[in-house]
């Protein structure tokens, strides 16, 4: 019997021109791993609280959802709340207790669970998940990682039937995301739970996926094994298909006969397959980009810097030194702790570091943090939230020229500028905390440019985002640095960086372990790279992006 | 299967309601006359504090509050707490009471009063707690209930000037007279109103700055704040106040 | 490292607080303060080491010297008169011997309730309070959850503002007051949008359905049983010689001090047991230690 069955189910917001969800006919096999993906704003989230009455929208609805044969209206509060777990995005906010035993025990208390059966269930979850180790710890002091692995346990107490999960990993570093997906993977393989995710991480769900569904403006337009929903937005040339997975999209590139491959290994042995001799690098050996060799100043240098956050605790950075050119994209890649965000802060001058140097456009930093050595500099935060003030974006742009000696003229000039680069101009009624994640972070980054920075650094911007996002942001980017901007970023988007960045580098245990324009960084690294490149680094090494092997691969076949 | 009622516990509930109503307030009475001389005075009122606080905590129980109507409790007393652990340089200059305020106005009187008296327990742990933890859960509570059930009753307008006027004066009058009460009947075997006044006198400056931190944090925050609220009230279809 | 009497269970630490505190605010007889008083003060060294000695000079000697003194100015109850204030009233033996009793019993009360503040820990309360306030214990427990990482959330507000030049550095206490309430709105804000998910996640793990359990890892075992009847006992008897008098004292209008029974010589011998029961039970494990490290 499938778990649910969903009949010409139809929805709109209030007062909402267009209906969010549309779907004819769905139905949902027992101990299936389906993944639900799309842009951000498709519909997926409404979708996926649907299927949970107690978090379903208010609105207007249509249609017919059952449950186990059953209408999913008539299921009790009771057995709805045991029998479909559902795990949402940010795992702070779903977090309600203190205690992390307490936490897990949230659930089976609100169903009434004696004593003896809580303390048992309880112990199976935490041994299962691995929790041993943090159970009477307080939730103040785990990491992120650790706080949605308690999240989906303290769902999965509660021992659901379905485990419908709304992207679970977007605020989590790809390190806490793999581990994270791979105890969904292994809720799904072991103990045979029905499992619905809708996620970004295409590259990382589809090898798992029995299933994936692609929604575009509320309705599914794809349905199938992952080679099926792949192969089908291709053919449909979907803006989605950017998403899918590297190997995915460089086989859609090349013509051939042989079946899709879908990770990295299979990549590698339709490659090979396809018979293409492999290239030798066009130079040996890794030249310095030009940009390096610039007479002119560096926006940004750092000096053999030191720092740590108190005296008695180990260095965060050890002997830096660095150097950025004018008006480029320069991207910080590294693991966790690597220093990435600390040396940021140390860039905008909000630490400080106890040895060492930093120049902004070649004078020294000193302790006024109000003159930036000559520079403008602004920052963007990891979290858009902490910036706005106001109750309209409008309002909080505006807060932004206040106090200067600017006419009321030239304020709607700028702001006008402003929220058309960023793309904001449709949203300045809005309250900034009634936009999406994607709109949140543009209107932030407007309120950051109002500045008129010319050097801009951010972290972390392509956390959480969907491609619409990266490719509306790539193209503000560039705008910026064409006008000679100095944009830095830390990320741990690889293929972010490797597609858009002007010079790359990668951060380990306080210090720049190696550097380079995308092409010959990634090239460099050998698991530290993109996906394209480890799936074709043995025929063609310098190809970082799915474009840069499909034109050599094409190539290749075609002077065959 | 579906509506149990929880029998026992709510059942329990009421039995402890009525005992301390019926029961252990009139024996307490009669003990501290009758047994204890010379520190009945304290005593006395120390335990009816106590019943005080746990008839309230009953009452709120058996409303069955929902998520929603708890989290923005529990967000508003953490708000409180760690506001008043931001200004710690600043003795008396906190914004405790002007957030209970705003809570009572805003959610209720009730509400009002459990932030009061939560943000009143949970310093404790955070700055010691003593003999005066409960007489403080009181006075905080206290302030929100007034606050809650003044402007439901029409007398206490949300604009900003009342509420300030408001607030003045239950710090003042409330907080500070009922804390320096409290310390009186705790040094002294009786109440002369020699020794009221001298602590009065004495607590008269902590006292006036209080009031005024309190005076100052609702003029600047009552506006935005009682919009944010109202906001999320509209927003996630909460119950009207 | 942590203390034996810390370690029982919630119940068991609650009733002996409640009784202590209780008794040392009643017990005004000279020999039962110096016991409550004594009990009180080793068993928060023994708590805090070190520290415990600063909040005692700073804090605790200043409060009980203003208890001892006020007492005579301001009570003039009392038949045996030693002299007259400046303003006529006068200043009576009784007064001047109840403002020490009073000076003993304050520091005594504070000093129990500052070692009830450190074995009462969050979780013991939230425990306690959960069978017959569940949602009020859920409340404390949220808010305790809340508090920390508000914490952390202004220190990330305050970062964010400082790259747009309005955190609350810079000079003037006015600007800093003004960078302060920025953060404190921008903080409201964050934290009441943000609160909604987490109302959605309790509701979607079944928050509202009746017949709420509580669930704790507190057990109440063997050890905890006897060491309850044991306090309970010594309780009652001083209770009961609290009530009969013998462990009483009257101040007013003469000072009145009972007469030696046996029941009073039992209670006398009793109390100071109760007072120094937490140390008892921290020497009993550090004894049990040393023995099974000697046959080791």
């Amino acid at each position: 019997m499938d778990v649910y069955q969903i009949k010409a189910l139809s929805f709109t917001y209030p007062l909402a021109s267009r209906r969010a969800l549309f779907l004819p006919e769905l139905c949902l096999g027992k101990g299936e791993f389906t993944v639900l993906c799309g842009r951000s704003g498709c519909g997926k989230t409404t979708l996926l609280r649907h299927l949970k009455p107690a978090l379903t929208p208010h609105g207007e609805s249509a249609g017919e959802i059952l449950f186990f044969g059953k209408p999913l209206a008539e299921l009790g509060l009771r057995e709805q709340a045991s029998r479909i777990g559902f795990v949402q995005q940010n795992p702070d906010n779903q977090i309600v207790t203190d205690k992390v035993w307490h936490e897990l025990a949230f659930g089976l208390e609100s169903l009434g669970t004696d004593s003896e059966t809580l303390r048992l269930r309880v112990a199976e979850t935490a041994g299962f998940f691995g929790i041993q180790g943090w159970f009477r710890e307080s939730v103040s002091r785990l990491s992120g990682g650790q706080k949605q692995l308690l999240s989906l346990a303290s769902v999965m107490a509660m021992q659901p039937e379905v485990l419908i999960l709304d992207e679970p990993t977007g605020q989590l570093d790809p390190v806490a995301a793999g581990e994270f997906l791979d105890m969904v993977q292994r809720i799904n393989r072991e103990l045979g739970i029905t499992v619905l995710l809708s996620e970004q991480r295409l590259e990382a769900v589809f090898p798992m996926a029995d299933r994936v569904l692609v929604m575009d403006e509320g309705e599914i337009i794809a349905d199938g094994s992952p080679r099926e929903a792949g192969t089908r937005l291709e053919a449909m040339e979907h803006p989605m298909r950017y998403a899918l997975p590297s190997p995915m999209q460089i086989y859609a590139g090349i013509k051939n006969n042989l079946p899709c491959p879908v990770t990295v290994r299979e990549g590698r042995q339709w490659l090979d397959r396809l018979e293409i001799r492999p290239q030798v690098p066009a130079s040996a050996g890794r030249e310095k980009p030009d940009t390096l060799q610039k007479p002119d100043p560096p926006a940004i240098e750092l000096r053999e810097v030191w720092f740590r956050y108190e005296k008695p605790l180990p260095d965060v950075l050890r002997g830096l030194t660095m150097k950025i050119p004018g008006g480029v994209l320069y991207c910080i890649a590294g693991g966790n702790g690597s220093g990435k965000t600390t040396a940021l802060s140390v860039m905008a001058g909000l630490l400080r570091p106890y040895r060492g140097q930093v120049c902004l456009g070649g004078e020294v930093l000193s302790g006024k943090a109000a003159g930036h050595g000559g520079m403008r500099l602004s920052m963007l935060p990891q979290s858009p939230q902490t910036l706005f003030v106001k109750s309209t974006v409008r309002a909080d742009l505006l807060e932004m020229l206040e106090g200067g000696a600017i006419s009321p003229g030239e304020r709607e000039d700028r702001l006008r500028a402003v929220s058309e680069l960023t793309e904001i101009a449709g949203l300045l009624s809005r309250h900034p905390f009634d936009l999406s994640g994607g709109e949140q972070q543009r209107a932030a980054l407007a309120k950051v440019l109002l500045a008129e920075p010319q050097i801009l650094l951010m972290d972390e911007p392509t956390k959480g985002m969907d491609g619409d996002f990266k490719l509306r942001l790539a193209s503000i980017l560039k705008e910026l640095t064409g006008r000679g901007v100095t944009v830095v970023m830390v990320s741990h988007d690889i293929e972010f960086c490797a597609r858009y960045a002007d010079l790359c580098c990668l951060f380990f245990d306080g210090g720049m372990v190696s550097e380079g324009a995308p092409g010959s960084f990634f090239s460099g690294n050998s698991v530290y790279t993109t996906a394209a490149n480890r799936m074709a680094r043995h025929v063609f090494p310098e190809a970082v992006t799915a474009e840069d092997v499909i034109k050599r691969a094409n190539a290749a076949l075609g002077s065959r | 299967m579906q509506m149990q009622p929880s029998g026992p516990d709510r059942k329990s509930r009421r039995t402890v309601a009525a005992t301390i109503t019926a029961v252990l307030a009139p024996a307490t009475v009669l003990a501290g006359v009758f047994l204890l001389g010379d520190r009945k005075y304290y005593f006395v009122s120390l335990l009816m504090v106590l019943y005080a606080l746990i008839l309230f905590g009953l009452a709120f129980e058996r409303r069955r509050p929902q998520a929603r109507e708890l989290v923005i409790a529990a967000v508003l007393t953490a708000l409180s707490v760690a506001g008043r652990s931001a200004f710690f340089m600043l003795p008396q200059f906190k914004p405790v009471a002007a957030i209970v305020i705003i809570a009572g106005v805003c959610m209720g009187g009730e509400t009002g009063f459990l932030v009061g008296a939560l943000t009143g327990f949970i310093s404790g742990f955070l700055f010691g707690q003593g003999p005066w933890t409960p007489w403080q859960m009181l006075c905080f509570g206290g302030i929100g209930l007034l606050a809650g059930a003044l402007v439901r009753q029409g007398i206490l307008r949300r604009d900003r000037l009342s509420l300030c006027i408001y607030g003045g004066l239950s710090t003042f009058l409330l907080y500070g007279g009922v804390m320096d009460l409290a310390s009186v009947l705790m040094t002294f075997p009786r109440l002369t109103w020699q020794a009221l006044l001298a602590s009065y006198a004495a607590g008269l400056w902590f006292n006036l700055v209080h009031a005024l931190s309190t005076v100052f944090f609702l003029f600047v925050l009552s506006k935005p704040m009682i919009e944010k609220l109202d906001r999320i009230k509209v927003k996630y279809g909460l119950m009207e106040p | 490292m942590r203390d034996a009497f810390s370690s029982y269970h919630p119940t068991v630490n609650l009733a002996y607080f409640a009784g202590i505190i209780l008794l040392s605010m009643l017990l005004l007889h000279p020999y039962f303060l110096v016991f409550s008083f004594l009990g009180g003060l080793a068993y928060f060294l023994r708590l805090r080491g070190r520290g415990a000695l600063r909040f005692c000079f700073l804090f605790l000697l200043p409060l009980m010297a203003a208890a001892a003194v006020l007492n005579p100015l301001f009570n003039h109850a009392g038949v045996t008169i030693l002299a007259y204030l400046p303003d006529g009233n006068p200043v009576t033996l009784e007064s001047i011997c109840y403002g020490a009793a009073a000076a003993g019993m304050f520091g005594a009360v504070l000093l129990w309730f500052a070692c009830c503040g450190d074995v009462m820990t969050s979780d013991k309360w939230i425990y306690l309070f959960g069978r017959i306030f569940p949602a009020q214990s859920l409340l404390l427990s949220m808010a305790l959850r809340f508090i920390p990482r508000y914490q952390m959330q202004a220190g990330v507000i305050s970062r964010s503002q400082a790259c747009l030049g309005r955190g609350a550095t810079g000079k003037g206490i006015l600007r800093k007051a003004r960078g302060g309430l920025r953060i404190l709105s921008i903080l409201t804000t964050w934290a009441l949008e943000n609160a909604i998910e987490t109302a959605d996640s309790m509701k979607a793990r079944g928050y509202g359905l009746p017949g709420r359990t509580s669930f704790s890892l507190f057990r109440f075992d063997g050890r905890d049983r006897i060491v309850f009847f044991i306090l309970m006992g010594l309780a009652a008897a001083a209770f009961w010689g609290l009530a009969a008098g013998a462990a009483g004292i009257r101040f007013f209008p003469s000072i009145h001090l009972p007469e030696t029974t046996p029941s009073v010589v039992a209670i006398r011998i009793l109390y100071p047991v109760l007072c120094f029961l937490p140390l008892i039970l921290d020497a009993a494990e550090e004894l049990q230690w040393t023995y099974i490290r000697s046959r080791l």
